[in-house]
């Protein structure tokens, strides 16, 4: 596993970035979702994209897994391609999350509701911190009950140059409820992203 | 340069619907492409709830979604993929497309008024029907595409490559579970005078009507299929040795009893049927049970036609070792 050329200072200050934004979504969605979310501090690695598909194949191997991906963009070429990775035997769960009546709405569909919340939140704190504003594409789900989790990962990492991994589980009380979020960026972003943390060591 | 004179033109000729409403689902604006298309005036329905101005909304689902972007102040996404439509809007294809209302992908992002710190939601309603016609198509197109691949072109039962699969796997199946499979080949007697006397389209004809006839006469579970010219072949899954020869002989007279009307002319045909047990603990390669079944077919052609014989050594062999 790489660096990608990440200082120390800058790798601390990331995962402060990135905790701080946890934060914020944790403390909208308690609110939006009208229970109290518990969200344990993200271990977050940075990893070249080419090594998600055999990182992930292994945890989800031996269960149902969805895949929902967004595109966000923002400016001075931050963008990029989130992730989240679900076990589908959390899924009847999703609806409940939701305050969805029953039949209100597909699994399919309840699966992309609650990736764009989860996603669009936390990527809304990251970007207020690094002074930025991020607009998003439709959510699209990628791979549900059938088809290899693997090949989806690696025809969809691709693209990309690095990949950001973000464990985020979250508990709600009277749920439990764990997702993998791994953001996909390119090097242009990777360098933007450097800079704005030596800004913020600075300033610091 | 000030570029505020552009939003208006912009909005009023945009090819997708803009609505916004405030914090309470109220209309606060709808574009021409909203007011031409669902026919209302935005005067008319200013301040009235979008619940009761557009009643067909899917009300619960939708506040959940305005409530979000309201809360979170993040966009909330929706897909025809996975909902057609929102809102019930004609589309302007009524004839290429099969379907009456337009497919829509819509976006709901939140807007904020800095001089009054109001909050509202902005809905953008984008036409995706081509793209569902597209789609439409192509699953059409896949599904006859896979029957094609299946299929035997004339008679339309499976095809020999095909069916061959499936009596490998059914044959896995019967020797994993322990559960009895028989199969059945007939062959059509006399073929080539058949041919002689009524050309190749009689031929054809009675291919075809006989395996109608006899597809009627199977269980859903039971797969017909054309091994060849004008020999077929019938897996009988959970279908014991005595079961296989009372559908076989069942198969045999209802052909042997029915005239096929061919150009004016009455065609009667009659079957040689050969039926093969599949034994579990023998580990039978298909070949194997293929094999059989086509020595009991040779067998009924041999004893005159017309008539089911059952492959025997099997039994021949379990009486003798009961003895």
């Amino acid at each position: 596993m790489t660096n990608l050329g990440f200082t120390v200072e800058q790798k601390d200050c990331l995962q402060e970035i990135i905790n701080v934004a946890m934060g914020l979504a944790s403390d909208k969605l308690a609110r939006f979702l009208n229970t109290f979310v518990h969200l344990q501090v993200p271990s977050i690695a940075l990893v070249g994209a080419n090594h998600i598909p055999a990182e992930f194949s292994g945890r989800y191997a031996d269960t149902e897994a969805a895949l929902v991906s967004q595109g966000f963009f923002g400016d001075e070429g931050v963008r990029g391609e989130a992730i989240v990775l679900y076990k589908m035997d959390n899924a009847h769960r999703i609806a409940e999350l939701l305050g969805y009546e029953p039949g209100d709405s597909s699994e399919i569909e309840m699966l992309t509701d609650i990736s764009s919340v989860l996603t669009t939140t936390f990527l809304n704190g990251l970007a207020q911190q690094i002074e930025n504003s991020l607009s998003y594409s439709a959510p699209r789900i990628l791979s549900s009950r059938h088809g290899n989790l693997s090949d989806v990962l690696q025809s969809t990492s691709f693209h990309w140059e690095h990949a950001l991994k973000v464990d985020i589980s979250y508990q709600l009380v009277d749920h439990s409820f764990n997702c993998d979020m791994i953001l996909l960026i390119p090097d242009v972003a990777v360098s933007r992203i450097k800079v704005i943390l030596d800004r913020i060591l600075e300033e610091f | 340069m000030d570029h505020s004179w552009l939003s208006h033109p912009i909005l009023a000729r945009l090819n997708s619907g803009v609505i916004v409403i405030d914090d309470e689902y109220r209309i606060v604006f709808l574009n021409h492409f909203i007011e031409r298309h669902a026919s209302m005036a935005l005067a008319e329905v200013a301040q009235q709830s979008l619940f009761e101005v557009f009643p067909d909304l899917p009300e619960a689902w939708l506040k959940r979604k305005l409530m979000s972007v309201l809360d979170l102040q993040s966009p909330a996404f929706s897909s025809w993929e996975q909902r057609q439509y929102i809102f019930k809007l004609p589309h302007l294809r009524p004839i290429t497309s099969s379907s009456q209302y337009m497919a829509q992908n819509c976006t709901m992002l939140p807007l904020l008024d800095e001089s009054t710190q109001q909050n509202f939601i902005c809905i953008l309603v984008e036409d995706a029907t081509d793209a569902f016609v597209y789609q439409q198509h192509l699953s059409k197109t896949l599904i006859e595409l896979e029957k094609a691949n299946r299929q035997d072109g004339l008679t339309k039962v499976l095809n020999r490559r095909y069916w061959e699969e499936q009596l490998k796997q059914e044959i896995h199946r019967a020797q994993r579970y322990q559960h009895p499979l028989s199969l059945i080949l007939f062959d059509l007697d006399k073929f080539k005078d058949l041919n002689d006397k009524y050309g190749h389209l009689g031929g054809d004809f009675v291919l075809i009507e006989l395996s109608s006839l006899i597809g009627s006469l199977l269980r859903d579970s039971d797969l017909l299929g054309r091994y060849g010219g004008e020999e077929f072949g019938i897996v009988l899954p959970d279908t014991n040795g005595q079961g296989a020869m009372d559908v076989a002989e069942r198969i045999r007279k209802a052909i042997a009893d029915h005239p096929m009307l061919f150009n004016q002319q009455t065609i009667r045909v009659t079957l040689s049927i050969g039926v093969a047990e599949l034994d579990p603990h023998h580990h039978l390669l298909h070949d194997d049970l293929i094999r059989e079944a086509d020595m009991a077919l040779y067998n009924a052609k041999r004893n005159g036609r017309n008539r089911v014989c059952q492959f025997e050594t099997k039994a021949v062999s379990r009486k003798l070792a009961q003895s």
